[in-house]
Order: structure tokens, then C-alpha cells, then sequence
């Protein structure tokens, strides 16, 4: 088996650039797709009434009271032909008491400004109503110091007493891309028996003393062990460069990234014993790797898809049960007891996959 | 040594290969000829141990290599028709790797990579990749594959396919040592009756799945030993003149080749009177007239009645 996968690993030696390059697009497509590295967005402000010096100064300082938004006062005109031209996707016209959104295109940006503008101009209107009942009292100073001081306070705690965890998108798009690449690199490197049968490099190994489940090993456990040192790399890069919240139990995500190799290399093991060259690998399987993290939903919400058949379709497949475990962990601390019904689903998947795909191999072989 | 007994192999019901009986005796160069699709590349499958006969037996040392492939997978050293090699690796690389699937190791590996390397003299080579190799050093890297466990049997299923002249003489000559001055019994298959005319001691020549004819080059030339071969060269030819050449009594057959007719036609036949006869009624010069020695590939004419290219 070693020898097998001694030869794998010398040829990725020879030409790594491919793995290289799928290595680094899980890391773009995490960062493109996933929102990229945490930014400040600069929204501009203007104002165009009599006394637009006296209104932006107001509300550029109302409005500068959350972290995600820098609101920055600029001229009308530069304000409109930014918009005009693409270059950002949202400014705000102040008024005295009002404010108009100009939008180039309905980018998910642009609500998450309207609803700060909305709720700050909304708080504001509240504090005028009042302040125009009390008369002379400074109505502000005294909400701020109730506020310093409430009568009530909720306090939001899980089951367990812990803070209730924060549901984040960008760490579930990180996995799904690393996942999504790792398909691939997993699907590439288990072609390889395909590759080699058609040389004839696979009959050489056939009358070598070599058993066939060593040949069969030495090429899964290549594909096995490559996909998880991108898989590891990417999570690495994220956890410690880009400081993205992957959790605190590393070690349990990476046990079920690979049962989710595992899983998904019986896959590609079963497409291969559909095919009978490497080239219709090559047209097959590119094609449906891309579905299952769409039936899986993993670049959406949890909860998101509810039509069952989707969610059955998702579950014969190793990547809804590992996205399953791994925000269980990464959300809500699960252990491995937790995870393990999602990590004996994979196994099995990968199990009856891998059986019926190496029988149906040795079928066309015969 | 090595002998198949009635061996068929059968495609979806197709019958490729048909009661195939082949011997092979310790030390022999044996050579199987036919043309494209004859079901030679089938026929070494099935002795190599690849594929299962449909039915049949070949036996080993007596053994049956059925039921026990290891019997003849232990001891042979089997070329693909295929390059079964690693492109993106260098010769070293790839034979480390196909030596290492024989348990070989160490120095005992890295002596047997250097012979390979040596005999099909590619030492020089060993560290370039083989996707900057010509044709010809591809198949002799190819050979020098099958050689590292230094097998008793050498089975090379058309390793001369595509290449220069030079290189298929370097594969030739290789192959004539091995069998000559290492004894490793060779089975030969091509469909270039001048490889294996050159290289075996016997012959079996097949066509359509079916071995067609057997034995050594001077018992298969005796198939032709009543018939002469007969080249003529005319100023021209019309259809009438041969026409009128084909009725005469002797004549097996005729291949028109522009100005010139290969006679094939039984021996004592009164043909060159007869040829000048019709020579001058149709007005046609003959310029050439001689008789030709018969070759293997004339044999496969005369069995099949199609040349082994066809």
C-alpha cells in the first residue's frame, strides 16, 4: 500500500500546483463569497437644505454609533455620481427630520444601512416628542442615565447558563466552500484509479505480487490524506491568520472533516464505477458535486430548505450531516457525543458507497 | 512450460478468441502473428492472467494457472501494448515504484532498476521525466518495467507499435538477448511478420480469433512449397490481359499493383510461355519477369487471403 501511495504522492510532488490552487480558491471563495475579511463600510451623508452644514454635523454624529457603518459627510454631487457610477451602493440625503436612501442596486448592504438609519432617525423623533411634552428638560441626558441604570434588565442565557451563541454565516460559508473544493480534490485524486486502469499501470500492479486491497487503500488513503491537509490548511488559515470564529474544539472538526473525506471518497468511488474512462469522470463528476451543497443547503440559513424531498435528497449525502455536526460544535459547543449520530450517518454513507462502488470497479474490470 | 488448451474468450457473446492451443517450452522465442483484431492482445491477457478465459484451460509447470494466477504471474514479465508508465515521473521513478510492487528493496532494487536502465539503454535518461521522451525510449522504459523481477517468461504484446526503425531495432535486439543470452522464454506477438520472422523460433499465426497455422518459419514456408510467386512488370495493363491471366489453368491468385501483377500459381506451371503469349495478342511489353522466394507474410496470404495490414 505505502509504494501506492509513495507513487501518488511523488506525482502531486512533481505538479503541486493544482492541489496549491484549489487550496488557495477554498480560501478566495471563503473570503469573496463569505462576506471577506470583517470591514468597516463607509456610507456617505449630505445634506442639501439651507443649513446642510448645521443638519450633517447633527446626524453624522447620531448616525456614527455603530461599529459596521462609518457615516462620512460629502458633497451632493459626489455623493450621486459615486452612486452613479457603482462605486458604493448607498448614501443618505438628511433632512431636518427625514433622510432619503439613494441606491444604485439592492445589495444586502443597503437594508443593513436603512435599518440603522431608520431605527437611529426613529429614536431621534421619540426623543424630540417627548423633549417638546417635558418643555426645558433635558429629556436626552436623563433616558441615558435611566439607561445607565434600568429598573429591568433581560439577560438572554442558553440551557446550559452559557450566552446564548451567535449564528454566523460566515463561518458556515467557510466550511461549505472548504468542503465544497475539498470535493473536488478528493474526486480528482480517486480518478486516478480510472486513470491508471485505462494506462495499464493497474494490470502491472494486477500481476505484481501487490494485493488489490493495497492498491485500493494506497489510493484512497492518498486521496483520503490530500483532502485533509487542505481541508486543515484552510481551517488553520482562517482560525489563527484571518481570525474567523471556528470554535474551540479544532480537533473534534477535523475528526468529522474526515469522516466527511471518508463519506465523500466512497462517493466518488461509487461514480467511478459508473464510468469507464477518466475523461467521463472528468464531464460526470464536476457536474454533481456543485448540487450537493446546494440540496445540503449549506450556503443558506439553517432551516432555509423545508421542502422533504430536498432534505432527503441532502442527507444521502455526507456534506448536510458534516455541516450538521460541525455548527453544532462551532455554535453551541457540542461534543463528540453530540456529534456522533452525524459522524456514524457519514460513515455509513461512506461504508455502502465505498462497497457498492469498488464492486461495481471490479465488475467492469472483469 | 506454459500451454493453453482450448482457450475462448467470448465479448457479449462474440467470440474473440476460439480453441486456442499454444505451447511455450523453456528457453523458446515464440512469436504470434496476425493481423489487427486477430485476438492476439486477448489471447495475452488470458495468459498473463488478466482476463478469465470463457472456457479452456492453461496450465503452468503443469498447474492449473486458472484457478492459481500466481503460478504464472510469479515468473512472467508481462509489456502492454498500452505505455504503462507515469508521464509526470522520471524512468528512476517509475521503475522504483513498479520494482517496489515486486517487494523489491533496497540494493536489491536499486541493482535491478540499474540492469533495466542498462539493457534497454536508458541509463543515461533515468532522471528525465518520461513525458520528455521520444516514442521509442517510452516503449524501451516500458519493457525495462517488466524486466525488474527478472522473470522466467517475457510477454510483450506488440511493443514495437509506432516507433522509429532505430528504436524498434534497439527493442528487437533486446529482446533477441534475453531470450538467447538470459534463456527467458519469449512470447512475441505483432502484426509485422518481419519482427517476429527475425526474432522467434516458432510461429502460430491467427486470424479471426482462430490459430490459423503453427510451427516453425521453414514448416510454414512448406504450406507454400507447391506454389511459385510470381512478380511481373508490364508497359501497361488492361482489364482484358488480366482477365485472360487469371484463366490460366495453375493460377491461385493475382495482385494488380499498377503496372505490375504478383502471380501466385502452382509450381510446374508452363506460365512464362503463356505470359508471353498473351503479352504480345494484347500489344503489352513485358520488361520484368522473376520468380520470388515466399514469406511468412505470402503464408498469411495464402491462408486467409487478405495481407496481414489489411
Amino acid at each position: 500500500m505505502k509504494d501506492v501511495l509513495w507513487v501518488q504522492f511523488a506525482k502531486d510532488k512533481r505538479k503541486p500546483l493544482f492541489v496549491l490552487l484549489l487550496i488557495a480558491g477554498s480560501i478566495a471563495a471563503t473570503l469573496l463569497f463569505g462576506g471577506g475579511i470583517q470591514s468597516v463600510t463607509t456610507v456617505a451623508i449630505f445634506s442639501e437644505e439651507a443649513d446642510a452644514a448645521e443638519i450633517e454635523k447633527k446626524w453624522e454624529g447620531l448616525l456614527n454609533t455603530n461599529d459596521t457603518f462609518t457615516f462620512e459627510v460629502v458633497e451632493p454631487e459626489k455623493a450621486r455620481e459615486d452612486i452613479k457610477k457603482g462605486n458604493s451602493d448607498v448614501a443618505v440625503k438628511l433632512m431636518e427630520d427625514e433622510y432619503r436612501l439613494l441606491v444604485s442596486k439592492n445589495m444586502p448592504s443597503v437594508s443593513s444601512v436603512e435599518q440603522h438609519v431608520k431605527k437611529v432617525f426613529q429614536q431621534e423623533a421619540q426623543i424630540n416628542a417627548v423633549e417638546s411634552q417635558q418643555g426645558e428638560r433635558d429629556v436626552r441626558e436623563e433616558i441615558e442615565s435611566y439607561l445607565d441604570d434600568p429598573p429591568f434588565q433581560m439577560v438572554a442565557q442558553g440551557l446550559d447558563s452559557k450566552q446564548i451563541p451567535t449564528y454566523n454565516i460566515r463561518t458556515q460559508l467557510l466550511f461549505a466552500f472548504t468542503f465544497l473544493i475539498s470535493m473536488f480534490i478528493l474526486g480528482f485524486k480517486v480518478n486516478n484509479v480510472t486513470q491508471d486502469k485505462v494506462s495499464g499501470i493497474w494490470d502491472r500492479m494486477i500481476l505484481s505480487p501487490l494485493k488489490k486491497t493495497n492498491m485500493y487503500s494506497g489510493y484512497l488513503l492518498y486521496s483520503f490524506l490530500i483532502t485533509m491537509f487542505q481541508i486543515v490548511v484552510v481551517l488553520v488559515v482562517f482560525k489563527y491568520i484571518l481570525h474567523y470564529d471556528v470554535g474551540d474544539n479544532l480537533w473534534l472538526i477535523i475528526l468529522i472533516a474526515a469522516c466527511f473525506t471518508f463519506g465523500m471518497i466512497s462517493i466518488a468511488m461509487l461514480i467511478t464505477g459508473f464510468v469507464r474512462t477518466p475523461e467521463q469522470f472528468y464531464a460526470i463528476y464536476p457536474s454533481v458535486i456543485p448540487v450537493i451543497p446546494l440540496v445540503s443547503g449549506v450556503y443558506m440559513m439553517p432551516g432555509t430548505i423545508t421542502n422533504p424531498v430536498l432534505l432527503f435528497i441532502g442527507d444521502l449525502f455526507p456534506l448536510a450531516h458534516a455541516m450538521e455536526a460541525i455548527m453544532s460544535v462551532v455554535f453551541y459547543g457540542a461534543g463528540l457525543q453530540d456529534v456522533m449520530m452525524s459522524l456514524l450517518y457519514m460513515l455509513l454513507i461512506g461504508i455502502v458507497a465505498m462497497g457498492v462502488g469498488i464492486n461495481l470497479v471490479e465488475r467492469r474490470s472483469n | 512450460m506454459l500451454e493453453t488448451i482450448n482457450l475462448s474468450k467470448s465479448f457479449k457473446g462474440k467470440k474473440v478468441v476460439q480453441d486456442l492451443n499454444l505451447y511455450l517450452a523453456d528457453g523458446e522465442s515464440v512469436g504470434l502473428l496476425g493481423p489487427n483484431g486477430a485476438g492476439k492482445s486477448t489471447t495475452i491477457s488470458m495468459i498473463s492472467t488478466l482476463i478469465k478465459p470463457t472456457s479452456g484451460r492453461i496450465t503452468m509447470n503443469g498447474v492449473n494457472a486458472i484457478d492459481k494466477p500466481g503460478e504464472i504471474r510469479r515468473v512472467s514479465g508481462v509489456v502492454p501494448q498500452e505505455l504503462a508508465l507515469y508521464q509526470e515521473l522520471s524512468a528512476y521513478e517509475n521503475l522504483k515504484f513498479f520494482g517496489s510492487t515486486y517487494k523489491l528493496r533496497g540494493k536489491e532494487l536499486a541493482k535491478a532498476i540499474q540492469q533495466a536502465l542498462e539493457f534497454v539503454g536508458l541509463d543515461d535518461r533515468k532522471k528525465d521525466l518520461v513525458r520528455t521522451y521520444s516514442g521509442g525510449m517510452k516503449r524501451r522504459l516500458n519493457i525495462a518495467s517488466a524486466l525488474l523481477h527478472r522473470p522466467q517468461i517475457l510477454i510483450l504484446d506488440e511493443p514495437t507499435v509506432g516507433i522509429d526503425p532505430q528504436s524498434r531495432n534497439h527493442i528487437l535486439e533486446a529482446v533477441r538477448a534475453l531470450n538467447q543470452q538470459e534463456g527467458t522464454t519469449v512470447l512475441y506477438t505483432s502484426h509485422y511478420m518481419e519482427e517476429v520472422e527475425q526474432l522467434c523460433d516458432r510461429l502460430y499465426i491467427m486470424d479471426h480469433g482462430k490459430v490459423i497455422a503453427a510451427g516453425t518459419k521453414e514448416e510454414l514456408l512448406r504450406i507454400l512449397s507447391t506454389e511459385d510467386k510470381i512478380k511481373v512488370e508490364v508497359n501497361k495493363l488492361d482489364e482484358a490481359f488480366v482477365e485472360q491471366v487469371k484463366t490460366i489453368e495453375g493460377v491461385y491468385k493475382i495482385e494488380v499493383t499498377e503496372l505490375q501483377l504478383k502471380i501466385i500459381a502452382a509450381k510446374g506451371t508452363s506460365l512464362i510461355s503463356k505470359l508471353v503469349h498473351l503479352t504480345e495478342k494484347h500489344q503489352i511489353q513485358l520488361l520484368n519477369f522473376h520468380t520470388e522466394t515466399p514469406s511468412l507474410e505470402d503464408v498469411f496470404l495464402h491462408l486467409t487471403g487478405r495481407t496481414l495490414r489489411d
